[in-house]
């Protein structure tokens, strides 16, 4: 945002503001929470703060009063003025800035004596409630990782299965987790089906394949129809036990008593947003409910176009609104490993004379997304689904069926040969039960 | 009317039946001006009124009504009549006596608008006044592609798309705001090749799609399409011997139902379902 000032106000200064339009507003917000200062989690915390937490995962509370002392803005301190006037020049705005740096290297960066750098980290570090220099040398921006560390994690990722063993294959397991995919389609192509699968696949139990998490479900369009959910769950429900009969493990018929329609239905949390302000302002307010409930594994906004593309004089305040929520979405994905599916809209394109349907929102939309499957049909009216982006798999189309128990494979009507050959995935040998569909 | 069951004020009764209001559709037919003026309360007791009368009214679910946005020609006030009057010849499942007690003709507002800011206006202003007093739960318009279709040529799409979105929204903060269902009806337009039908699952042998293209369909919750059967393709030996014609009703997409169709006959009596 460029060299704008940190509002004190927020951290508890008293400046006045003006009233300003709420869009304003929001996207100032936006603007402190798509920086990643919000979501960062500090490596170690003294075991004084740790609270109910551990040193390793620090209880929230913890975490806030943390990130509120590092974040606080330099006027807030009793610094001389001389002294801040050439910090705010020198371009540190907020307390973790400046204990990056020695004495030395502060004096030397500001253009101040060497006693009035150290009486000023001195004076920042009186304030603070707890003894930072422990981690002054280690950045609290962002944990480091190594490229085999990240490969282990994903290996062990998991993914939600969406029944159609096609489309998992093409995906290299089904909708990963810590990533965003973006789902577009003509009406009536199955979005919405696909999403409502989603939400009742999310909650399937480890032991079947499944993640065992919840799912959040914000809906712009109003397209969320309760009792098709009911049915989608109840037949998921059905298909389960079928599994479980077939296996002499108890483990999977202890799983199940707990896995019913009441439990899947209560275990969706849906949000109605009548329009974008209320969107932007349910997925501001998500971090704060996945802290209450840390068992939420998928977030689905259905119809992420609509409230969009009408009320828009001013198409780059639209880009940057739109730039801002997929930060958001982008960082819950990435910080508590769940996955982030949106709904896109189709929008016709002339070009060269011709007309083609491309996914609504402009071309820097397309960059949002991590993963972006295209449904539509084809000239004999089957459904396919074509995987259009993914950083590790390829583009592949398949065929998919929406029948009464909900999203799944076409089926072939004559014995063919055997089914594809199933990757590594260990989480495979579950889907035998599936085949016999 | 019995004013004494509602929750007001007995001054207020007192001046609702001095003002000789006998029912609480004759209420609400007013505006609050006017009502201020025929009762002579304050204009606070009469919002009080209105909300406790709106109340009863959507509690009881008796008298709401239809509000009918016509577009293309002048609303077929004589065919409502004689529906109307053979209403309780098609519905034999309800006692003759409730039937005649209802008074349709009340119930129903029609409006005309002739071109598009008419018809942005009866959405935004006059709907909602009816939704708010509960006088209607159900909105039709007849139809959509009228107006759209011969006021934007194809250099002004985009413009034609705003406003399409616009009404779309519209329409679905009314329908979610006030829990009541929109119809819309659109027509069809010939579709000589795949082109037409990009995006929809609409085959080439069913050679009309819908009019106003995918900006329209991404406003839409779920569409139905109605189409005439040829004579010979109908199996209803009763109809085809009489020469009535057999129409068909299909789901074209819908988020709760499966891709079906249904059969029926349009006669005096109004519509009714055909095997």
């Amino acid at each position: 945002m460029g060299t704008s000032r940190f509002p004190p106000s927020i951290w508890g200064g008293d400046r006045k503001r003006s009233a300003e339009p709420l869009s304003q507003l929001l996207l100032r917000l936006m603007s402190l929470r798509g920086r990643g200062l919000w979501f960062r989690r500090p490596e170690r915390i003294p075991d004084a703060w740790a609270g109910s937490g551990s040193p390793t995962s620090p209880s929230p509370r913890a975490v806030e009063l943390l990130f509120a002392a590092m974040q606080r803005h330099l006027g807030s301190y009793p610094l001389s003025p001389g002294v801040r006037v050439k910090l705010v020049s020198a371009g540190f705005q907020t307390a973790e800035e400046l204990l990056e740096l020695k004495p030395s290297e502060l004096s030397r960066e500001v253009g101040i004596s060497k006693e009035e750098a150290l009486e000023t980290l001195q004076i920042i570090k009186r304030e603070c409630p707890v003894d930072l220099s422990r981690f002054a040398s280690v950045s609290i921006s962002g944990k480091k990782y190594t490229a085999l560390e990240l490969l282990e994690q994903e290996h062990t990722q998991g993914f939600i299965i969406t029944f159609c063993s096609a489309l998992d294959n093409i995906m290299g397991g089904g909708i990963p987790l810590t990533k965003t995919t973006e789902i577009c389609g003509a009406p009536g192509v199955g979005k919405t089906q696909l999403c409502m699968q989603l939400a009742v696949d999310v909650q399937i139990p480890e032991c079947f394949g499944g993640v065992a998490g919840e799912a959040i479900f914000l809906d712009t369009e109003g397209s969320f129809m309760v009792d098709r959910v009911a049915d989608l769950a109840t037949a998921c429900v059905q298909h389960l036990h079928l599994i479980a009969g077939s296996h002499l493990e108890e483990e999977h018929q202890k799983a199940l008593e707990n896995f019913s329609l009441e439990s899947i239905l209560s275990h969706i949390y849906y949000f109605r947003c009548h329009n974008y302000t209320e969107l932007l302002a349910q997925v501001h307010l998500l971090p704060d409910f996945l802290l209450e409930h840390s068992k939420v594994q998928l977030i689905i906004v259905d119809g992420i176009a609509f409230p969009f593309r009408h009320d828009f004089d001013d198409l780059s305040l639209r880009t940057r609104l739109l730039n801002g929520l997929a930060q958001q979405l982008i960082s819950m994905a990435n910080n508590h490993k769940l996955a982030v599916i949106w709904t896109n809209q189709m929008t016709t394109k002339i070009d060269k004379n011709q007309s083609m349907l491309v996914p609504a929102l402009g071309e820097s939309w397309g960059h949002a997304a991590t993963i972006r499957l295209i449904l539509h049909w084809d000239q004999k009216q089957s459904r396919l689904a074509t995987l259009h982006k993914s950083p590790s798999q390829k583009e592949a189309t398949v065929l998919f069926d929406i029948t009464a128990q909900g999203f799944r494979d076409v089926v072939v009507p004559s014995p063919l040969s055997p089914p594809v050959e199933p990757s590594g995935n260990p989480r495979k040998r579950s889907r035998d039960g599936r085949e016999e569909e | 009317m019995d004013w004494d069951q509602l929750e007001l004020n007995p001054k207020v009764i007192a001046a609702i039946k001095k003002a000789k209001l006998k029912s609480i559709k004759e209420v609400l037919h007013f505006s609050g001006p006017d009502l201020q003026r025929l009762t002579k309360l304050s204009s606070i007791d009469v919002q009080h009124l209105l909300k406790t009368v709106s109340l009863a009214l959507r509690n009881n679910c008796v008298l709401t009504g239809a509000i009918y946005i016509c577009t293309e020609d002048v609303f077929p006030d004589k065919r409502l009549q004689q529906l109307i009057a053979l209403q309780h010849q098609l519905r034999t499942d309800v006692p003759q006596d409730v039937i005649k007690k209802i008074k349709f003709g009340n119930s129903i507002f029609i409006e005309h608008a002739a071109d598009i800011d008419a018809l942005f206006e009866c959405v935004t202003k006059r709907a909602p006044i009816l939704l708010s007093r509960g006088m209607v739960r159900l909105i039709i318009i007849d139809s959509i592609a009228a107006l759209f279709r011969c006021e934007f040529g194809i250099q002004h799409s985009i413009t034609k798309a705003k406003y399409l979105q616009t009404l779309g929204a519209k329409l679905h903060q009314l329908s979610s705001g006030f829990q009541s269902p929109v119809l819309c009806i659109n027509q069809v337009t010939d579709t000589v090749d795949e082109r037409g039908l990009a995006g929809t699952n609409l085959d080439v042998l069913a050679r009309v799609s819908p009019a106003l293209g995918i900006t329209w369909s991404n406003q839409l919750l779920m569409r139905l399409m109605v189409s005439r059967l040829a004579r010979e393709l109908s199996r209803d030996t009763h109809a085809a011997a009489t020469g009535t014609v057999v129409r068909t009703l299909s789901v074209i997409f819908a988020p709760h139902l499966p891709q079906s169709c249904c059969h029926y006959t349009v006669s005096a009596e109004g519509v009714k379902g055909a095997e």
